[in-house]
């Protein structure tokens, strides 16, 4: 009985994924050309230029954008599904050769950013809780502070901070690890503000639950109520959280990456979308909403594994 | 024969300057000068690699003859050259070639070559590399728009020997030189044009100071000294290589980050300098600040006359004396741009100005408003006429208005508020923007165009860029369409007299000015930043060797075959 929960809760999750990919090509698809003007002349260097017209009959031969839109649409969505992702217009590079390049720095930033905020979250949840109500109310002005602060505004500062003032570190990202310091803390600190802000709320429940009291009870410290139980339960909300905010760093990374001069996914979509790149947009876009799919399916799994009574429901 | 004996005095020269060159080396050797000493003089050093940190756009492919937009001169301008550029007065100076003659009929055009250059991969320079060139930026695979359209002229060409190469015109054209001046027709090795197109972007081949090594994308092309390379003028400016081992070209999209950058020491020079930040930096003596203004035509609005309310010239003019330009100008640019009163860029030496035209007058715009029938005011104070409000759209491209300027378009239109003129903005991205402008969706418009030469004019100005081009662009954006204009802008361009020529842009200008067709702000800025360290950073051309100086292209792109790093 409990495998064929498993499968069809599998099948489910397999099933939605398909479907939110297929949305999210069909709206690109659609939504591009509403755009006023001529994909072809994206084709040629750019939306203005004055390319011939055997130049832009060429690029729509080539690029089959002289068949009718459905056409091309059914066309586009075989081609994907067979995963051929297309010919980028502005680099004239298969889409896919480029996205094997940008994940991996994109990847990098994002799992650092999510490990460093989870990092700093629980930190000063757990400082704050030891330190009574003062302490609390000041980490929970903290964390909204920071949770608000645009990645945007956050950058300049800590340029301005760390790069010009100080000269301790790079402004501009290099692969270094001293060159990923300030795009991970730009990142990480409002993520750690908005997840900081949820676990010290349960860590505070559980501290002062029953359960709580018994392990005291049994002559468990502090220390180890703080570890073996609250912590536990701080989790619970920061693993569901991170499904959402692993998709938020990533659009993060389009502003971060342009800021540090990055490589990456975010700063490529810019681009792409800037010189209407449909083939490199929709790339990126079918990227972004599968790892977010299987993301979320395994921010379900984590929750499951940590909390039993998810698992029993 | 005739190779060996012009080859002969170039060795010649080229020994002795190499043994100065020598001598010169010697002198480095000397204990440094003291610290402070300051950074001006000194010997050049050999060796070393510069960071150039720029903000356009990274190029979607390395080879300007594709497509051919500015990020592309800037780039490929340090690894390949044209037949002709431009000298520190603004004079059009042979390079790869070394003269030319034209027909009595003006249809055709013989270029002489130079020889005893070659390609950075060994192939040599002669008639038959440049007409395969200009065979490949008509070629409809190649997607050459701004070179393609410079030789739009050319009907026939024949290498007629290794250095001759003979042109025939469809119609006489006097810019072609101009046209030979600009990067996107910069001459490359014909072997490497014979590669893929994606092998030729990736690393195109050229006869420049320095040759592509690497690009990575996203990040920089790596550009490293050609160290066989000879400067194709009779006056080089220095002997042998490039100073510099090479030059990183890194791209950093946002202003701050590579102002930061600079300041931090991490690179040596950056482009596109903000206002802003080039005020702060002229109180820093560790920074320089090189302004280059591109060629072409000034950055202006546009006042689209085709659709009411400037169909009437009345109103044109009118909004023109309503709005402050030259306060916005002074407050939001500190001074880094010069207020203009010219269709054509400052650098254009047959530019023409009428300043008394474009007086902040808000009387005589109410006047003028009066006369024209909008003499009724709305619940919001703006003017109407018939019941209609006095209303004008303004789409601008956020991706060609630097923030200074879309402050200065508000600045306008607060003050054209004042004369009971609406005026809305709409910030938009550069695909939208042109979707308006396709549309004739606007009655006032901000464009640049780079093109070396006053013939810049006629793509702008002539009632034939009213037609769309095949992808929906039209350079007219004031839609004049005047018979008289068309025909002073055919003539000028076609005459052989050089005082005729001048006469007739100025004739052609001053039409357009007193139509009230367009607002001249201020040049296509075109800033640079760089440490005091790195010496010799093109301010003029190679003519100016005296000050050890580097050279900028004729489309005011910055060149470092003179520039070295000091300590």
């Amino acid at each position: 009985m409990r495998l064929g929960k498993v499968a069809y809760w599998t099948l489910g999750k397999i099933g939605g994924g398909i479907f939110v990919l297929w949305a999210v090509a069909t709206a690109i698809f659609f939504g591009i050309r509403m755009i006023p003007g001529d994909p072809a002349e994206a084709i040629m260097g750019g939306p203005g230029s004055q390319a011939s017209a055997e130049a832009l009959a060429a690029a729509r031969a080539e690029y089959r954008l002289d068949q009718p839109l459905l056409a091309q649409y059914f066309g586009q969505l075989w081609r994907l599904a067979t995963g051929d992702l297309g010919t980028s217009y502005s680099l004239k590079v298969p889409v896919a050769e480029v996205l094997g390049e940008l994940v991996p720095p994109t990847l990098t930033l994002a799992v650092l950013s999510l490990l460093v905020a989870w990092v700093l979250a629980l930190a000063v949840a757990t400082a704050s809780i030891r330190s009574g109500a003062v302490g609390r109310a000041l980490a929970s002005g903290l964390e909204i502070v920071s949770a608000a602060v645009p990645h945007f505004w956050l950058a300049s500062v800590l340029i301005l901070l760390f790069s010009t003032s100080l000269g301790w570190l790079p402004p501009v990202s290099t692969q270094t690890p001293a060159g990923l310091v300030l795009p991970v803390a730009t990142l990480a600190l409002p993520l750690a503000g908005f997840l900081g802000q949820v676990m010290r709320d349960s860590m505070l429940d559980a501290h002062i639950s029953s359960f709580a009291l018994s392990a005291r009870a049994r002559g468990e410290s502090e220390n180890g109520v703080l570890l073996r139980h609250a912590l536990r339960h701080a989790a619970l909300p920061g693993i569901a959280l991170s499904g959402w905010a692993f998709g938020s760093l990533l659009s993060g990374a389009v502003v971060v990456e342009s800021i540090f001069a990055r490589p990456g996914l975010g700063r490529s979509l810019l681009s792409a979308v800037t010189a209407r790149d449909i083939p490199m947009v929709t790339g990126v876009a079918l990227l972004s909403a599968a790892a977010y799919v299987v993301i979320m399916a395994f921010s379900d799994i984590a929750e499951r594994l940590a909390d039993p009574r998810v698992r029993a429901a | 024969m005739t190779h060996a004996r012009t080859l002969a005095p170039r060795v010649l020269t080229t020994s002795a300057m190499v043994a100065a060159a020598l001598v010169l080396a010697g002198c480095t050797s000397t204990p440094a000068p003291a610290p402070g000493a300051g950074n001006d003089a000194g010997t050049p050093v050999t060796g070393g690699t510069l960071v150039y940190a720029s903000g356009d756009a990274e190029p979607s492919c390395l080879d300007p003859h594709v497509g051919g937009n500015y990020p592309q001169a800037l780039v490929s301008s340090q690894y390949l050259e044209t037949l002709y550029t431009k000298d520190a007065k603004g004079e059009l100076v042979p390079w790869l070639a070394t003269g030319s003659t034209v027909s009595d009929d003006g249809l055709t055009r013989t270029v002489k070559i130079r020889e005893g250059i070659k390609f950075t991969d060994g192939t040599a320079l002669d008639a038959a590399a440049v007409k395969a060139n200009f065979e490949h930026l008509r070629d409809p695979k190649t997607a050459s728009s701004t070179g393609y359209l410079a030789l739009g002229k050319i009907k026939t060409m024949k290498a007629v020997d290794a250095s001759t190469l003979e042109l025939k015109l469809s119609t006489p054209d006097n810019a072609l030189l101009e046209s030979f001046s600009m990067p996107w027709v910069a001459i490359e090795s014909p072997t490497a044009l014979k590669r893929s197109q994606e092998e030729n972007c990736a690393a195109p081949v050229g006869t420049g100071p320095f040759k592509v090594e690497s690009w990575k994308k996203q990040d920089s092309v790596n550009l490293v000294r050609n160290a066989d390379y000879v400067q194709p003028t009779d006056s080089p400016s220095h002997a042998g290589a490039a100073y510099l081992d090479g030059i990183t070209w890194r791209f950093i999209p946002e202003a701050a980050t590579r102002y930061a950058a600079l300041q931090a020491g991490e690179v040596n020079i950056i482009d596109n300098a903000q206002p802003d930040t080039i005020a702060a930096a002229a109180k820093n003596e560790a920074i320089k600040h090189l302004d280059a203004p591109r060629p072409g035509a000034s950055n202006r609005i546009e006042l689209n006359s085709s659709k009411a309310p400037f169909d009437d010239v009345r109103v044109r003019e009118a909004f023109i004396h309503a709005v402050n330009v030259n306060a916005g100008v002074d407050s939001l640019f500190f001074g880094t741009a010069k207020r203009s009163y010219s269709p054509l860029s400052s650098v254009e030496p047959l530019g023409f100005s009428e300043e008394s035209l474009f007086a902040y007058d808000p009387a005589k715009a109410g006047q003028l408003l009066d006369a024209a029938g909008y003499t009724q005011r709305d619940a919001e104070g703006y003017r109407t006429k018939d019941g209609k409000r006095l209303s004008l759209v303004f789409p601008v491209s956020t991706s060609q208005s630097i923030p200074a300027e879309q402050s200065l378009f508000q600045q306008l239109q607060a003050t054209a508020k004042e004369s009971g003129i609406e005026v809305k903005i709409n910030l938009l991205d550069l695909s939208s923007w042109y979707g308006e402008l396709f549309q004739h969706k606007y009655n006032l418009v901000s464009a640049p165009y780079t093109k070396v030469g006053p013939s810049v004019l006629s793509i702008l100005f002539h009632s034939d860029s009213t037609i769309p081009a095949p992808s929906g662009y039209f350079a007219n954006l004031s839609q004049v369409k005047n018979p008289e204009l068309d025909k002073l802008l055919e003539t000028a361009g076609s005459t052989k007299d050089e005082a005729e020529r001048k006469d007739l842009y100025a004739k052609a200008q001053k039409l357009v000015l007193e139509g009230y067709y367009l607002l001249p702000l201020y040049d296509q800025q075109n800033h640079f930043l760089y440490s005091a360290k790195t010496q010799g950073v093109g301010t003029t051309t190679y003519s100016a060797k005296t000050q050890g100086v580097g050279t900028t292209t004729a489309v005011a792109s910055p060149t470092f075959f003179d520039t070295w790093l000091g300590k």
